[in-house]
């Protein structure tokens, strides 16, 4: 009997440990990771530079896509050139390299998404699902992309029965 | 128990543990996905949406066409081109891996120079540094100059290489390679040549017929063609109306498609070819089939005593005549002589013994007379034979030749140590080699050129053998170069502008000019253009240019006289050396040119499972007798060299026979070809067969002696208590 005790007793803090561990695990995912350069959203979009101008694809592919390092020195050749996160930005373009972003809003690759048909055909806003990138520096992952997310907004279409279908999304 | 863990103790453990897992929790977490996004994007390119393009094959000689899917500039898969005629879009082992050939790490970043022959120490040099010295070398060369290309070269640039030896006046380029050697190309051609007048590799048409008596031919695996012949061979299972296709294997040990034949004939080395004589003198004396076969039959069976070679080959009478009636009566049959046979001391005999039964039966081919003229100007450089080989060996020797180029060949690994290529290195002042990666050649080379490997680069391929089509196979680079390495095409040509006798007989600026100029040739077949332009467009698209058969060419009796089979001998006497080896080839590292693609070494042989080594199989029977287990290493050797191996205990084999497989034992070649298993070859002599033309690699003997010591053989089968040993061979320095 006082064995059984300490066997639950154990197997409590364990179960607490393990718990902790996992709620620690997927919080910190949520936070917004360290980024190679500190990309400011909020000033671009106060310059009035539209989210397709930068994440051009979104509209006609299902991955909105990255802009190439020759999309960024477009505009900073000249622009904002003493900033010391544009200075590191002209030397990955020098360098030739690519920039190693770190994503934000991370899809599990059994999951299909599409963003041509949430941006072209049901016309949703970015912000819809992104959040308010607007008003943000660093882009923040407000939103926890699950699949419950998914169907609090397909469940009230008018199609709800197809868009409820598992191989919508798990093709 | 001395030290009891008291409850208190295992508490305090218990929180303190918690605590660490909490903080290490805290820990910044590391995200896994990173995005790289292009540097400068390639216009029309989507995020998220990859492109796939057409190319060719080039991990064996046959040419299958193939998908390369490209995501965001880096090659991720390849699948078989199903426009293709010779694979359909199917696609074996090795093709899938050929990714790992652009991947490997191991490759050269750019052109290097040794310090000291054979140190393996070299040092990088500029491309201007290096075309300069091979360019001053070959002017003081002159016309001693000798060209040694592999069979999976792109047909423009053996092209090139003819262009560039005749201009200079040295001999033709040399192509030789195990692959090509073990599987007997040259002989298979010029038989084919003898009996069918065609001047190319037999294709043996398998989907239409109800018989197949092969001679050791693994066409399943790796034989000439087996991507297609897999296709094939599923239709051959498969008829209309429920029919199945009988295959009879004839072997001394099992192959992959000896596993998936109805009957299988463990008949004994070397004893192929008269089989295949007493099957003829049997439809000849019984009369099965039709009076046409009969009568080719007595026309070209000659004197055999039926009793005498089943004896010899420990065949029962009974089995042959079965075989003999099947294969009289069967309507569609086909008889293959397998590569077994064309190692032997009388491989052109043996090699004409098993195609007098096709002669027999009637067997048609495909001709491709009509359609070949279109593609005159396509150069398929015909396979060298080991008599070429041993004839450039000799001018090495000599002194005659002071510039030796190798490209898309490994002679130092290919060839018997008895061959003396190594020597004869020693006697070449100027050595260049074109390979990516430092193999067992190129660590003998003075000047590393590295060309790309075959996804940056451009070319073609004729393919053979010819089945219902004949095709040119382009290739087109999938991916931009990696690193700072040069299409040899282009570096051919560049060191020609420079040697007065060159520079007119290669006047095109790089190599794709030219491979544009052959393409607007072209006329008829699957590609349409109203300009050059259009054409070529579609010729990379669709993966290259095919034409249907439009007639076949029946064999004829004229052109075969009754054989005169002399026996198979063997060396080695047979109380020193009382086994024959079997050289097998597997369908995964092959000749041993997949041993620096850890997914072909990972993956297990299909007959054994067993990966990342060489074996030896022997008999449950010879095991018994020696006193050997699985894992025990032996040592096993020919009268020219030995060779240690673990035993890999196999029933299908006969127990005077004893099998290794080709593709391990490399000294140099990259990380994971290096200081692994060893090489067969090692056993293997220099020895012609009577014609004095091919390398005869399937008439040894060999002695079998227990080392003593035992090794984990890293198996999916049976694997218990040695399933440690698979992991740390799979993962070395884990």
């Amino acid at each position: 009997m006082h064995q059984k005790a300490i066997f639950i007793f154990v197997g409590l803090i364990v179960l607490i440990v393990i718990g902790g561990m996992l709620f620690f695990a997927t919080s910190q995912t949520r936070a917004a990771p360290i980024q190679p350069i500190a990309f400011n959203h909020e000033v671009m979009v106060q310059a009035g530079i539209p989210c397709l101008y930068c994440h051009s694809d979104a509209t006609n592919s299902p991955s909105a896509g990255m802009p190439s390092v020759q999309k960024c020195m477009g505009c900073h050749q000249v622009i904002a050139t003493t900033n010391p996160e544009i200075q590191k930005l002209a030397a990955y373009w020098q360098r030739g390299e690519p920039i190693p972003w770190v994503r934000v809003n991370v899809l599990p690759r059994f999951v299909y998404f599409s963003h041509e048909v949430h941006v072209v055909v049901t016309q949703l806003a970015c912000e819809r699902c992104h959040g308010d990138v607007g008003h943000m520096t660093v882009d923040q992952p407000v939103v926890t992309m699950n699949m419950g997310w998914c169907l609090s907004c397909h469940e009230q279409q008018s199609n709800a029965n197809q868009l409820t279908e598992c191989v919508t999304c798990h093709q | 128990m001395a030290h009891e863990i008291t409850r208190r103790d295992f508490l305090k453990l218990g929180v303190a543990g918690a605590a660490i897992a909490v903080l290490a929790g805290c820990e910044n977490p590391r995200r896994w996905v990173v995005l790289e996004p292009y540097v400068k994007p390639p216009e029309e390119q989507l995020a998220g949406q990859a492109t796939w393009y057409a190319s060719t094959c080039r991990q064996c000689p046959a040419g299958c066409g193939i998908l390369v899917r490209i995501m965001n500039g880096r090659a991720l898969k390849i699948e078989g081109n199903p426009e293709h005629p010779l694979n359909r879009g199917k696609l074996c082992a090795r093709g899938q891996a050929s990714l790992q050939v652009l991947y490997n790490p191991d490759r050269l970043s750019g052109p290097a120079q040794r310090s000291a022959r054979g140190s393996r120490q070299f040092k990088a040099v500029t491309w201007n540094e290096g075309l300069n010295t091979v360019l001053t070398r070959l002017q003081a060369a002159g016309q001693r100059v000798a060209i040694w290309s592999g069979s999976t070269t792109s047909g423009h640039l053996s092209d090139l290489f003819q262009r560039f030896t005749s201009a200079i006046g040295a001999p033709a380029p040399i192509v030789f390679d195990l692959y090509t050697a073990y599987h007997g190309y040259h002989l298979m051609q010029s038989t084919n040549q003898r009996v069918f007048g065609q001047p190319h590799l037999p294709a043996y048409d398998l989907q239409q017929v109800d018989l197949i008596l092969s001679f050791g031919a693994d066409f399943l695996s790796t034989w000439l063609s087996s991507t297609r012949y897999g296709v094939e061979f599923g239709q051959f299972r498969k008829q209309p109306l429920g029919k199945r296709g009988y295959l009879v294997q004839l072997e001394p040990r099992m192959s992959i498609t000896g596993a998936k034949s109805d009957r299988w004939i463990p008949l004994r080395p070397g004893s192929e070819g008269s089989i295949a004589q007493a099957i003829a003198r049997l439809i000849a004396d019984r009369a099965y089939g039709s009076p046409d076969r009969v009568g080719r039959a007595r026309a070209l069976a000659g004197n055999v005593d039926v009793n005498a070679v089943a004896q010899a080959a420990e065949v029962s009478v009974a089995d042959l005549e079965q075989l003999a009636r099947l294969f009289g009566t069967t309507d569609r049959v086909v008889a293959i002589p397998g590569s077994s046979l064309t190692g032997q001391a009388n491989a052109e005999a043996a090699v004409a013994a098993v195609e007098a039964l096709n002669v027999i039966a009637g067997v048609s081919r495909p001709s491709m007379e009509q359609a070949a003229s279109a593609t005159s100007h396509f150069v398929h450089s015909p396979v060298s034979s080991f008599a070429d080989v041993q004839s450039l060996i000799a001018r090495m020797k000599a002194g005659e030749v002071q510039a030796l180029l190798v490209y898309g060949a490994n002679p130092a690994y290919d060839l018997p140590p008895e061959a003396g290529f190594l020597d004869a290195l020693s006697h070449v002042p100027f050595v260049v080699s074109f390979a990516p990666m430092v193999d067992e050649t190129t660590a003998w080379a003075d000047v590393i050129l590295p060309d790309h490997t075959p996804f940056e680069a451009w070319g073609y391929d004729v393919v053979e053998p010819l089945f219902d089509s004949l095709a040119i196979s382009s290739q087109q680079p999938v991916v931009t170069p990696y690193y700072d390495t040069r299409a040899t095409g282009d570096v051919l040509l560049t060191i020609a502008h420079g040697l007065p006798a060159a520079a007119a007989a290669l006047p095109w600026s790089d190599e794709v000019e030219f491979l544009k100029e052959q393409v607007a040739q072209l006329s008829g077949g699957s590609i349409e253009g109203s300009t050059a332009d259009v054409k070529w467009a579609r010729f990379l698209q669709h993966g290259g240019w095919w034409t249907q058969t439009t007639s076949t060419s029946a064999s004829t009796a004229g052109n075969l006289q009754p054989i005169a089979l002399t026996p198979a001998q063997f060396e080695g006497d047979q109380q020193a050396y009382p086994f024959y080896l079997h050289v097998s080839m597997n369908d995964l590292l092959s000749d041993g040119r997949g041993a620096n693609q850890p997914w072909l070494q990972g993956s297990p042989d299909v007959m054994t499972t067993i990966a990342w080594q060489t074996w030896v199989e022997m008999n449950p029977l010879t095991a018994q007798k020696i006193g050997v287990q699985d894992g025990d290493v032996v040592r096993v050797a020919s009268p020219h060299g030995a060779i240690e191996a673990p035993v890999y205990v196999y029933p299908a084999i006969r127990p005077d026979t004893v099998a290794i497989p080709l593709g391990q034992g490399h000294t140099d070649y990259g990380r994971y070809a290096r200081n692994r298993g060893s090489n067969v070859m090692q056993l293997v002599g220099a020895q012609t067969d009577s014609s004095g033309q091919y390398l005869t690699w399937s008439r040894l003997r060999v002695s079998v002696t227990p080392t003593g010591q035992k090794v984990a053989q890293a198996k999916f089968e049976s694997t218990v208590g040695v399933t440690e040993g698979f992991i740390n061979q799979a993962f070395p320095g884990q």
